[in-house]
């Protein structure tokens, strides 16, 4: 540990960037929001009592909730599953393989195998089997969606827990197991404690990416409802730019949300991970 | 190239930002001899900014608009790989900013983005009388010229391409000819037939179709009516609402992009498609994208005809050279060129009675049967059609399943 | 014998999720008209290829997109290493406030700050170059690696450092033979994580960039809306190929290093 002044030092150049820069561009969009006439918030009026963007707000929430939860089981359970074999690096190249692979390419892949007119169900089709393909491509669920984030995000899980759990004191878990703990147990008092601040972190990350980014959902989403960043780009550019303040109110909420957000777990994290520190020292 | 020379940014390049801007202003240039203003482009670098998605159109402005300029005014041309609403945003912002300095030269500009660019001083002004070929090559008897979907012209843009809606038809013995007979055949075969999100112009194209088809004279729309919607344009919404039923995924989506529609319609998902430029499936049939089989039609209860056009951005760097490469883009020459399908393969704007008896017959020889006669084209909507669609058409027809 | 089975069953199960897709894209890429029902292409032609490196710009915009994309990588090293190590070891006050801070680029979308980047990048003068899209390059970038480089701090005890440091050398020597060592997995997939989403940057390379400075998304996406799936595929490959590439140029240099420790 050094003095908070140090830190602040090191922090320095970093800060300054995302002030500066975000910080402008913020500003800009929170002024580009608000109206101009007697009533300054009539935009955020507007976009709340209208009916596509809470349709909107709920598919995006319900995408991003649905993708991080599945990507973080499948991640963890890989990582759990897996993790000695990941000492070696070409074990560790395929399971990070997706993460070389750009979203947008991700999304054309899940096309190229998914679609009702794509490899998979030409493959089905030549089987003697009845049925045909379900539609898992712009469909009302967004499950090519989920399906891609999902590919693409349990990778970046992997990679954020591999090394906690490469570091985990295993002889806690002999400990636990000859004091009679099991399964859930188990897991919940020797892993739990390393890997859930990271979890919770990488939660935190994938949702709100999720929730704001447009390449996927543009590709493999359904016209209506669809996501916040896609009806964000379509309010933003069309209609001679009319609906440009609601689109910069639209995403001034979506940011504050995200950022109280982040706050409130990343400060969870941290009282946890102190809290957790403590005791792993007055133990030692 | 001085674009690698400000890596080393830092507090040198905060001085920058507001250059004095010494060209010339489109008065100037009126005053001015055309030769004056070729002499003065040579050996410039001019930029256009234009949508570079189609293999075809970037091979013809690479492979033919390019080298030309290079030969014939040693101008070198440059194409920037940018939407429309991308670079005008870009525009507007560094108008905000004042930055005379602009990125491009010359804009590929219609419609709602030109009424766009004219209302917020986008566009470096009245241009198109200083371009001799305007005289000497352009149709200028066109309704376009004037006007760009009810939009004045004022000679800030000069037309580059005229293209007719036509739709795509895959293993059909009698693909239907009307919009009447369109509907029927999308009910007989459900779930072959659809059409792009309307934030998408050939979306949006296909519903302005159905306001042709609703009011009886186009004449009743060809201007912004706001009393005609008021009491037609339920009437539009509803024939797409019993239409819904039988489009691909019984309308529960709809393609977000034409491209999207064409690799349904390619991969036998769907059995129509659709779009401007009524020459468009050659090349994608050579491409081996469309099948062999596919049948281009125009309705023969007429067709919307629509123009783009060229213009040049208010902070243009080198107008002279822009100047003379839009007048070349508007010659016989590069226009036929144009008219190639194994490029670009789109409609011209030439005055045939301007031509030469060779450049006819090269015509001729290229297009082949007109697909849409003329007589059929319908005029092009006015713009607030437009914006009136994309506002209402996801409430009125999507939400209303 | 049982492990040898599971084994070979889990790479052949890694392999088909996640690398096979990627050949897939490959095979598509070099076919001709191949569309649904058929499982197999009947012809197989490069003209995807062809019409790829057709494109004049496309060799400029290879070079551009990886020249940018290794600067930003090196310079996201200069920036996230130091904070994510105040971050990890240090104890600002307020760290959650500045963890949120430097989490911002992921928490705002792109498209409600880009008009206003593109006027502060103007009245800097780095609008329309190299240096602006580098720079604009550095926000979606930077929070990742902080968080990643900060992961991988946390795993080395502080002991280590004051450690190398009671011996007597000197605080840069201590970085570089102690720390970094330690920290290389981290620095690996930091570097990997920043390089592919410089690659995939469109909305801000195009709106910073004017246009001018084409990366490989400002060539590939209006592509993207086209209907010839073999065109798009092999755009894909190459947007696949370039992290590859950066993956090798970065083992060897991490390889190179590991040689200079070894002779220390």
């Amino acid at each position: 540990m050094f003095s908070s002044a140090r830190s602040f030092l090191l922090l320095a150049p970093l800060l300054l960037f995302m002030i500066l820069f975000v910080g402008q561009g913020l500003y800009r969009a929170f002024s580009e929001s608000l109206h101009a006439g007697d009533n300054f918030l009539e935009n955020y009026e507007q976009l709340f009592t209208q009916g596509t963007f809470w349709s909107s707000l709920q598919i995006s929430v319900y995408v991003a909730f649905v993708s991080t939860l599945l990507s973080l089981i499948i991640g963890l359970w890989i990582t759990r599953t897996l993790f000695r074999l990941f000492r070696t690096d070409q074990w560790k190249l395929a399971a990070w393989f997706p993460m070389l692979i750009p979203h947008f390419v991700a999304a054309y892949i899940i096309v190229l195998f998914f679609s009702p007119s794509g490899w998979f169900s030409a493959v089905l089709e030549s089987l003697p089997l009845a049925g045909t393909f379900p539609v898992l491509v712009n469909d009302p669920l967004y499950l090519g969606v989920i399906i891609t984030y999902i590919w693409k995000e349990v990778p970046f899980v992997v990679l954020m827990l591999l090394p906690v759990y490469q570091e985990i004191d295993w002889r806690m878990e002999e400990v636990g197991r000859s004091l009679g703990a099991k399964g859930f147990t188990l897991f919940r008092t020797v892993e739990w404690p390393w890997a859930g601040p990271v979890t919770a972190e990488v939660f935190l990350i994938l949702f709100v990416f999720i929730l704001g980014a447009f390449e996927v959902p543009a590709l493999l989403g359904v016209t209506y409802p669809a996501m916040v960043p896609v009806l964000a780009f379509e309010w933003f550019y069309q209609g001679g730019w009319s609906n440009r303040p609601l689109a910069q109110a639209m995403m001034i909420v979506l940011t504050f949300f995200s950022v109280l957000l982040s706050f409130c777990l990343l400060y969870a994290v941290q009282r946890s991970r102190r809290k957790w520190m403590k005791g792993g020292k007055s133990n030692a | 190239m001085n674009k690698w020379y400000p890596l080393l940014f830092g507090a040198a390049s905060l001085t920058a930002g507001c250059a004095e801007n010494n060209t010339a202003d489109v008065e100037t240039q009126q005053e001015r001899d055309w030769e004056e203003i070729v002499e003065e482009a040579a050996g410039k670098e001019v930029g256009i900014y234009m949508w570079g998605g189609d293999e075809g159109i970037n091979a013809y402005m690479d492979e033919v608009v390019a080298p030309a300029l290079e030969e014939q005014y040693d101008i070198s041309f440059q194409r920037y790989p940018m939407d429309t609403p991308e670079f005008l945003s870009r525009l507007m912002t560094e108008k905000e900013a004042g930055q005379q300095d602009g990125a491009a030269d010359i804009l590929w500009i219609n419609g709602e983005n030109f009424r766009n660019a004219k209302e917020n001083e986008l566009l470096y002004g009245s241009f198109a009388s200083i371009l001799p070929n305007m005289e000497e090559a352009v149709n200028t008897e066109a309704p376009y010229i004037e006007y760009d979907m009810g939009i004045e012209v004022d000679e800030m843009e000069v037309p580059w391409g005229n293209v007719q809606y036509a739709f795509q038809f895959r293993d059909e013995e009698n693909p239907p000819e009307t919009l009447e007979e369109l509907f029927y055949w999308a009910e007989e075969n459900p779930g072959e037939f659809t059409y792009p999100n309307v934030s998408n112009d050939t979306g949006n194209g296909f519903i302005r179709h159905i306001i042709h088809h609703v009011a009886e004279d186009p004449e009743e729309v060809t201007e912004f009516n706001e009393a005609w919607i008021e009491e037609n344009g339920d009437e539009v919404w509803e024939i797409l609402r019993s239409l819904q039923p039988s489009l691909w995924r019984n309308g529960e989506t709809y393609p977000e992009t034409l491209s999207q529609q064409d690799q349904l319609f390619a991969n036998g998902e769907v059995s129509a498609t659709l779009g401007f430029n009524e020459y468009r499936a050659e090349s994608l049939i050579e491409q081996g994208t469309f099948p062999e089989d596919t049948q281009t039609v125009g309705l023969s209860s007429g067709s919307i005809s629509s123009t783009h056009y060229l213009s040049m951005a208010f902070n243009t760097q080198e107008p002279e050279a822009a100047l003379v490469a839009i007048n070349y883009m508007l010659s016989p020459e590069a226009q036929i060129a144009k008219l190639d399908p194994s490029m670009w393969g789109e409609g011209h704007i030439l005055d045939l009675n301007k031509l030469t008896e060779e450049e006819v017959e090269e015509i001729e020889s290229l297009v082949g049967e007109e697909v849409v006669p003329q007589e059929e084209a319908l005029p092009e909507l006015d713009a607030r059609y437009i914006s009136w669609i994309q506002e209402n058409w996801e409430q009125e027809v999507v939400q209303q399943r | 014998m049982r492990k040898k089975w599971t084994k070979i069953l889990l790479s052949s199960l890694l392999f088909f999720l996640f690398i096979f897709p990627v050949l897939f894209l490959f095979f598509k890429s070099i076919t001709f008209g191949w569309n649904w029902p058929d499982i197999l292409p009947h012809t197989l032609n490069l003209r995807a290829w062809t019409v790829i490196f057709n494109d004049p710009l496309i060799y400029r915009s290879l070079f551009t997109t990886v020249f940018i994309g290794v600067v930003v990588v090196i310079l996201n090293y200069l920036i996230a290493l130091p904070a994510a190590y105040a971050l990890s070891h240090g104890n600002p006050r307020g760290k959650t406030l500045i963890e949120t801070i430097l989490l911002l680029p992921i928490l705002v979308p792109v498209l409600a700050i880009a008009m206003g980047l593109h006027l502060v990048m103007i009245r800097l003068g780095i609008a329309d170059n190299t240096a602006g899209v580098i720079l604009i390059h550095l926000l979606p970038t930077l929070p990742y690696a902080v968080r990643v480089l900060k992961a991988g701090f946390d795993r080395i005890s502080p002991d280590w450092v004051k450690q190398s440091r009671t011996i007597g050398t000197s605080q840069a020597a201590a970085f570089f033979i102690v720390l970094l060592p330690m920290m290389l997995p981290s620095i690996r997939s930091a570097g990997i994580l920043v390089f592919v989403i410089s690659l995939s940057q469109y909305v801000l390379t195009a709106i910073i960039g004017g246009g001018q400075v084409t990366t490989l998304p400002l060539l590939y996406y209006p592509f993207f809306n086209s209907a010839n799936e073999a065109v798009v595929a092999g755009f894909s490959v190459l947007f696949a190929a370039l992290p590859i590439l950066f993956l090798i140029l970065m083992e060897s240099s991490i390889y190179l290093y590991k040689q200079w420790l070894h002779r220390l």
